[in-house]
């Protein structure tokens, strides 16, 4: 991003009651174009909202940081420089290089990390926050050559990764990847010495719009894809198993089809990770069952669901697919070596994202795991993402039992245990997640940051309901989390959302009545906002409300629940606190 | 106005945007608020994005005008 095209960014007009996202820019420098690239990019990012960065004094950043976390903000950006750990580190001073200089530089270090250590882990602790380790070179302050690492520069190097990984456990805290800043920014372009001699500003404008880009990456993460389908032939390996048969196709270094082996690679871990792998292949399916046999596979069958092998156009594999797994075409990205076949699904689906497999081009190949890789890039791994696949796997046989015979009596059978909890959004990362990511079973489509998850679960009166699910299918684990307040004798539910694989299993009418007993309210008001997806919760309230849902917040009183609720049938637990 | 001359005005349009088009011309740093040493950097940065040229400061000093700018951007493009 150009300077000017930040600045024309951070000057679009905005409805005056836009919500802003406030962020601290803590530096001891001058923000200057730093400040304007971390606005616009964050205004990128939240169309329609306004950003007011804040700053602090030159020079100063202990004193910067003390400032920062005394005030309200949904987020920190910390981005120290050598020269905020001791100012004869930096172009600006002139204090001399003489070893007695250097040790004295050296002996105080200890110190002044401890200090920034504290001061930054205070402020993680009021706000997301992200840590930028120094961008630009020590200056050459030795007598070695410029071309050997010498002890003084170890030594400081040292103490700054002992910081890191110090900050690195601290909850809300991020760390910036230096090694993706270098691909975005090559070390000897940063530094603008002219700027910071005239300005205090150290960077060149090319520094700082990819640091801001990333910093603002970082804070607030893009919402992660939940599922990959894959082509096989000159994707997942070389060769054409029709042709080559299911011993004759490969991936390895040794028939140089080693981007194969990788790709292989990163799907059986991604699915590790929860996300689902589905396969779409114009082949015979016994031939591929034979391929996936072979001992030697990266990515196991058993990561796979579901395959879909035959002969019809491929977007008709993929409209199973995601019937399957119960996603829309924007969760989901689509691999295959064929321009053709990708046109022909995202004709279909203009939503899927397409990535070509570039099977006869190894770097290339290497940079699309990359891109992938960032598709599905998720800070933490819950224990119900590692349950998603086999509820899916499950789902036919669940679905079947259900077609045949009396709903209530399958939902009597399912020996269903569900655990309802109050407690404290604080470390329910899981809580956080399910609902920056439901959209089917939703309320009104809020999404949140960080920031603003802490504040809506601590306003006041404020409660967190999450619910546990488990029946004779297996476990689901957390499926649904409902946030609200309860005020003079009235109940507002501000988040309701559920997981789509809890669907159909009377879950919701469970949450809604324990809901009415705990708080002995006589109605509750939702925050209702229709949005293109949550069709399945306005299907739920319908049972109440037969007209539809026709004002964004509305009232359901206790007696019209209890008189038109189903029968419910699970073992409900309430754990109170935790 | 000219090519330079248009150029220039948007690059003041980026960096004052309260500022209507047509006072752009006679802008100087003595009748805008806004103009600032700060203000003056951002011009500055966004006239060397405009014109890819590379600023050096000294050079510019006392260029707290639009016509005293529009001049130093002449000189240089004479040079260039």
């Amino acid at each position: 991003m150009r300077l000017s095209e930040a600045l024309r960014i951070n000057q679009l007009s905005l409805a005056p009651d836009s919500r802003c996202k406030k962020v601290q820019l803590v530096c001891g420098f001058t923000p200057l174009h730093l400040g304007t690239f971390v606005e616009a990019y964050i205004r990128n990012r939240f169309p329609g909202e306004r950003a007011s960065i804040i700053s602090g004094l030159f020079g100063d950043v202990e004193g910067n940081l003390k400032r920062a976390s005394r005030e309200e903000a949904q987020g920190a950006v910390v981005v120290m420089e050598w020269s905020d750990f001791d100012a004869r580190l930096g172009l600006r001073s002139s204090a001399g290089c003489d070893s007695p200089i250097l040790a004295d530089i050296l002996e105080h270090f200890p110190a002044t990390i401890s200090r920034l250590e504290r001061g930054i882990s205070e402020l993680a602790g009021r706000m997301p926050t992200v840590v930028v380790a120094p961008t630009l070179p020590i200056p050459p302050l030795t007598h070695l050559p410029l071309a050997q690492s010498g002890s003084f520069e170890l030594q400081l190097q040292y103490q700054m990764i002992g910081l890191l990984s110090k900050l690195c456990g601290i909850g809300g805290l991020k760390i910036l990847n230096e090694s993706m800043l270098a691909s975005r920014s090559a070390f000897r372009d940063r530094r603008d010495v002219n700027l910071e001699f005239h300005a205090g500003f150290p960077y060149t404008t090319s520094h700082a719009t990819a640091l801001a880009e990333l910093c603002v990456e970082c804070l607030y993460p893009p919402i992660p894809k939940k599922g990959l389908i894959t082509d096989l032939d000159e994707t997942l390996w070389k060769g054409i198993l029709g042709e080559a048969g299911p011993s004759g196709v490969s991936w390895s270094v040794e028939s140089r089809s080693q981007a194969h082996a990788l790709y292989q690679q990163l799907l059986a871990s991604l699915a590790e990770s929860g996300i689902l792998i589905a396969v779409a292949t114009k082949n015979d399916a016994a031939l591929v069952r034979e391929a996936f046999a072979r001992r030697d596979m990266l990515l196991k069958e058993t990561q796979v669901f579901p395959i879909e092998s035959g002969w019809g156009a491929k977007s008709d594999s993929v409209a199973r697919i995601l019937r399957a797994w119960n996603l829309s075409a924007e969760d989901v990205v689509i691999v295959d070596d064929s321009p053709m076949e990708l046109a022909e699904v995202t004709a279909k689906y203009p939503a899927i994202e397409g990535f070509r497999f570039p099977h006869n081009d190894a770097a290339e190949a290497v940079k699309l795991l990359s891109m992938l890789r960032a598709r599905f890039a998720k800070t933490e791994v819950h224990a119900e993402d590692r349950l998603r696949l086999e509820s899916l796997r499950n789902a036919p046989s669940i679905n079947q039992t259900q077609s045949s015979g009396d709903p209530l009596d399958f939902l009597a059978g399912l020996d269903a245990k569900l655990t309802l909890k109050f407690g404290t959004a604080a470390n329910d990362n899981r809580a956080f997640e399910l609902v920056n990511k439901t959209s089917q079973f939703n309320l009104n489509g809020q999404r949140y940051t960080e920031s603003e998850w802490q504040a809506v679960t601590n306003a006041p009166g404020a409660f967190l309901l999450t619910a546990n699910y488990e029946d004779r299918f297996g476990p689901l684990g957390k499926i649904a989390v409902v946030v609200g307040r309860c005020l003079r004798n009235k109940l507002y539910v501000d988040i309701w959302v559920m997981s789509c694989r809890a669907f159909s299993r009377h879950i919701e009418y469970h949450v809604l009545e324990r809901l009415f007993e705990k708080f002995g309210v006589d109605c509750i008001e939702f925050a209702f906002r229709p949005t293109e997806r949550n069709g399945p919760l306005q299907e739920f309230f319908t049972r109440f409300f037969p007209h539809g849902l026709t004002a964004e917040r509305f009232e359901l009183s206790a007696n019209v629940f209890m008189a038109l609720r189903p029968t419910l049938f699970h073992e409900v637990t309430e754990v109170s606190h935790g | 106005m000219d090519n330079l001359s248009d150029r220039l005005v948007t690059c003041f349009g980026l960096v004052f945007p309260n500022l209507p088009l047509d006072e752009i011309p006679s802008a100087a740093a003595g009748n805008i608020s806004d103009w600032d040493s700060i203000a003056q950097i951002n011009l500055l940065s966004v006239i060397g994005e405009e014109f890819g040229i590379g600023i050096d400061f000294e050079q510019f000093e006392g260029a707290t005008s639009f016509p005293a700018l529009l001049d130093r951007l002449r000189e240089i493009n004479g040079r260039g």
